[in-house]
């Protein structure tokens, strides 16, 4: 049997007297761009904190291709291949854009020594200059990546979540703040990696155009419960999300 | 016009040496965002390792200097970050900063309790003589002194830029919640910070002490004056620390010999206060936002 990418079994978190996250299941196929979304406070970022090693679910589980990685922290994640944007911007500003990159590549462990004298980009340039390259950012590359504009960074956000070569990519909130046309170019660099290299994304956006044209199965959240799974389309007509963003 | 470049060049070696504890004060800055007021103590004490090790242990200068560096980085690097740092900072920068002025004070009393008020004569590291340049009188110890922390400083910024560790010692002080997410092990970056640190301020003690013997108190100006030049320069860049510092010891120097060595302490002071109210952020510093 093969298993889902990554499969959430019944995961629930409460914050005092807040049940944030309430028994949430679902399965994200390979291969799959799949939207997470929901009013404010229906628990999106708390479940997307969950499965990233932020916080600890109360119950439930998480697993990747069959193996549970609940409670792991989020840089052992980012080891086994489950790359992230930030909401908040995340780059290292005074480093340059490639530098950035390239740090975040970057093989971590091993003894002081060996990390004082061996090459701290010994073969990942060449990966990062095609990752910027592959984001459009090319002309950027020895800014600081402080001085970028917001939708620049969130560019070389996405472009650093792909460096550790995931195969999973979760991207909270990546159109928030972003002008249209840097928009258009995020997305369909998104859906080139999806079609180019199979990546799976799940993706947690206020933006519904943004979610309708990206993804190809949307999940809709309300009051820290699925509500609702479909395709866009179907999220679209169903009368259950019109009423939970309506507040009926 | 001889005389001035004499003095301009003498008050770089010592300003080099200001710069390299007061670069101290930047990189904990940076990775910890808090003040270490114990730095001039920091530089004081290594000094007495050392006289421990010749005077106690019989050893020669070149292996009590190397006991002198190796109890520091134990001491006022492993341990100061272990037992001082690590519990305190959760509570924030302040209680940090009150703990080290606790610590400068300790550490005052325990030499003077178990060593001597007395200043201590210290050997030199290197001969005493000077050159004569046509006319421009160069003290030996100044040049090396200048030389030796020229090597320290575009060693220590390769180290940052160059390697693995140091790159992830940036991106863990730049955005520690990041990099941390990107598998730096950010608490021991903070750990070879304070370590660092220590070997710093190990060197200005080597180089310094010889000038201004060892002391109990000889760390109290040495900080002020590092803690000023950080400002002055821009407390939250090495580069900054180091003009700072060149700074301050080549005015000191100008004011001292063209003016009055009376009031030699007090234009750092003055520099301090242009800078607070004209460039906070210090001359080669970077404005820093706060979220409120």
């Amino acid at each position: 049997m093969t298993h889902p990418l990554l499969s959430v079994r019944s995961v629930s978190k409460r914050f005092g007297n807040i049940q944030a996250v309430n028994d949430v299941s679902f399965d994200v196929q390979q291969g799959e761009i799949l939207g997470l979304i929901g009013p404010n406070g229906s628990g999106k970022s708390t479940l997307f904190n969950c499965l990233l090693g932020q916080y600890q679910p109360d119950s439930g589980s998480v697993a990747l291709k069959g193996s549970n990685i609940t409670g792991k922290s989020p840089s052992e994640l980012n080891l086994l291949g489950i790359g992230r944007t930030f909401q908040q911007l995340s780059v290292f500003p005074e480093m340059t854009v490639i530098d950035n990159v390239i740090l975040a590549g970057q093989e971590h462990s091993g003894s002081m020594i060996s990390r004082l004298f061996g090459s701290p980009d010994a073969g990942l340039t060449k990966a990062a200059e095609k990752l910027i390259g592959f984001f459009k950012i090319s002309h950027l590359r020895d800014e600081p990546a402080g001085s970028l504009s917001y939708g620049q960074q969130k560019l070389l956000d996405a472009a650093m979540a792909f460096m550790a070569e995931p195969s999973l990519v979760l991207l909270d909130e990546p159109a928030g703040g972003v002008n249209l046309t840097m928009l258009g170019n995020l997305k369909e660099r998104l859906q080139a990696f999806n079609s180019e290299f199979g990546t799976t994304f799940v993706v947690i956006e206020h933006n519904m155009e943004f979610v309708m044209s990206l993804c190809s199965r949307i999940i809709v959240l309300a009051e820290g419960s699925v509500i609702a799974e479909g395709t866009p389309e179907e999220i679209r007509s169903n009368q259950t999300v019109i009423d939970a963003y309506l507040g009926a | 016009m001889e005389q001035l470049i004499q003095v301009v060049l003498s008050g770089l070696a010592t300003g080099s040496i200001y710069a390299l504890a007061a670069i101290g004060f930047t990189l904990i800055w940076q990775a910890a965002q808090t003040v270490n007021f114990a730095q001039g103590e920091f530089v004081m004490l290594p000094a007495f390792f050392v006289l421990i090790g010749i005077n106690f242990l019989g050893m020669p200068l070149w292996l009590a200097m190397l006991f002198g560096l190796a109890l520091s980085v134990l001491i006022l690097g492993v341990a100061f970050k272990r037992i001082l740092v690590d519990p305190l900072l959760s509570h924030g920068g302040l209680s940090l900063i009150i703990a080290t002025m606790a610590v400068a004070i300790l550490m005052k009393e325990l030499v003077k309790e178990f060593y001597s008020a007395e200043a201590q004569p210290y050997p030199a590291l290197v001969p005493q003589g000077a050159w004569d340049l046509s006319g421009v009188i160069i003290s030996l110890q100044d040049i090396s002194h200048l030389i030796i922390c020229f090597v320290v400083i575009v060693g220590l910024t390769l180290f940052l830029d160059k390697t693995k560790v140091g790159r992830c010692m940036q991106a863990a002080a730049q955005n520690a919640a990041v990099a941390e997410i990107l598998g730096v092990n950010v608490k021991r970056m903070i750990l070879y910070t304070f370590v660092v640190n220590a070997v710093l301020a190990t060197l200005a003690s080597f180089l310094i002490t010889p000038v201004y013997l060892a002391k109990f108190s000889s760390g109290e100006y040495l900080g002020l004056i590092a803690f000023i030049a950080a400002i002055v320069g821009g407390f939250n860049q090495v580069r900054g620390a180091l003009a700072g510092g060149l700074l301050i010891g080549v005015l000191d120097n100008i004011t001292a010999t063209y003016i009055t060595a009376e009031y030699r302490q007090a234009i750092p002071l003055l520099l301090l206060i242009a800078v607070i109210l004209f460039k906070p952020e210090g001359i080669l510093g970077k404005p820093e936002g706060r979220a409120v």
